[in-house]
């Protein structure tokens, strides 16, 4: 048995302390997946709590036979797409550093300017992820991010396997469309204070 | 050459021969819709995971804390205020009775006992008739009859035990 399942069966026994190890080991992919969803970082640590709250009240529903990663993130994609639904955020900003997110270039790397580029390169690609439809952005997410199969996104999202196909391939579609856009107007829309040379 | 089998190379991440690839490449520089959609998915494979700040497990344990102890509360309040209406529900449909209790005690007991000793007797009577018809009736009514109710009655056992499974069974997933 492995030290997952060991966990799993722990928690729905009612053991506090397996559930922590499910936490600390899922924490980053359920965050990952919040943070690419809702675009915020503050936005993504509260979904990222109720999702681990969700699947903590639901313990005794998961079933062993489907992978565990799979069932959280099913639990987190849902939670985002409700709460996008709900709520209508403010469209992302490419000039507004988030709070807790703020990814300054790291100017004690070796190469500060790659850095500026990655960064650059990660905001462009957050813009252009946030115009994708919730369904869509979810299933992306988890293709890229979560390396998921597809079988695993339909499982995930409750769709079938040529839905989230489709889905994959016009959110493709659509993101090369906005990532022609978008260096124009990253050039154009440059903040006041940044440097020319960039 | 077409642009179609070269987009669908990209979406469907087809595993590409050396030809195909010197081919792809080639398109590569003059389609710029194809381009974009091979620089989105070099991107979006190389963009890391985004990581919680320090601590989260710690907050997601105060988290639950709370959480545990709001449901506590609610249940605390739910029960209390069940219990009060129950009660208040009881007293105001038993208030006549009450009254009536505490104006003449002797008469309400008297009139309970005559109920209780006629409720005994009509029970009393039902059983004697049931002890007869009992009696009589399995003369009437041949063997094969008895054979046929009891698998009607246990098929339809069967069928209440597997609809009742079937319906309590708990769905997976959230």
């Amino acid at each position: 048995m492995t030290d997952e399942m060991t966990w799993i069966i722990q928690a729905q026994h009612g053991e506090d302390e397996g559930f922590t190890f499910l936490v600390e080991t899922y924490q980053k992919p359920v965050y990952n997946l919040c943070y690419r969803m809702l675009g915020e970082a503050e936005a993504a640590e509260d979904a990222a709590q109720e999702t681990f709250l969700k699947a903590y009240q639901n313990i005794n529903r998961y079933d062993r036979e489907r992978p565990f990663p799979t069932w959280l993130l099913s639990i987190a994609a849902h939670y985002c797409i409700d709460r996008l639904r709900r709520k209508r955020f403010s469209s992302f900003s490419i000039d507004e550093d988030e709070e807790g997110q703020t990814e300054l270039p790291d100017t004690s790397a070796p190469d500060p300017e790659s850095e500026a580029v990655k960064k650059q390169t990660r905001e462009r690609l957050q813009g252009c992820l946030q115009s994708l439809e919730p369904v869509d952005r979810a299933a992306v997410i988890m293709r890229y991010w979560q390396d998921c199969s597809e079988v695993e996104i339909a499982q995930a999202l409750k769709l079938t396997v040529p839905a989230v196909k489709s889905r994959l391939h016009r959110a493709r579609r659509l993101l090369a469309d906005l990532w022609e856009e978008k260096p124009t107007r990253i050039h154009r829309e440059r903040k006041p204070y940044g440097s020319p040379a960039f | 050459m077409d642009h179609r089998p070269f987009e669908d190379w990209l979406l469907e991440n087809k595993k590409l021969n050396t030809d195909e690839k010197r081919q792809l490449n080639a398109h590569l520089r003059s389609c710029q819709t194809c381009s974009a959609l091979a620089e989105v998915d070099l991107a979006l494979k190389s963009v890391r995971l985004a990581e919680p700040s320090a601590g989260f497990t710690d907050r997601f344990q105060v988290r639950l804390e709370a959480r545990k102890k709001a449901l506590r509360q609610r249940n605390f309040w739910g029960f209390f205020v069940l219990t009060v209406s129950v009660v208040g529900l009881l007293a105001w449909a038993c208030w006549p009775f009450i009254q009536s209790i505490v104006q003449s005690p002797v008469s309400m007991l008297a009139s309970w006992l005559s109920s209780v000793v006629s409720i005994w007797a009509s029970a009393e009577a039902l059983f004697q008739g049931g002890r007869v018809i009992l009696k009589v009736v399995p003369g009437f009514v041949p063997t094969y009859v008895w054979m046929i109710l009891l698998l009607i009655a246990g098929g339809w056992s069967l069928l209440w035990v597997f609809s009742l499974m079937k319906l309590t069974k708990i769905p997976q997933g959230a």
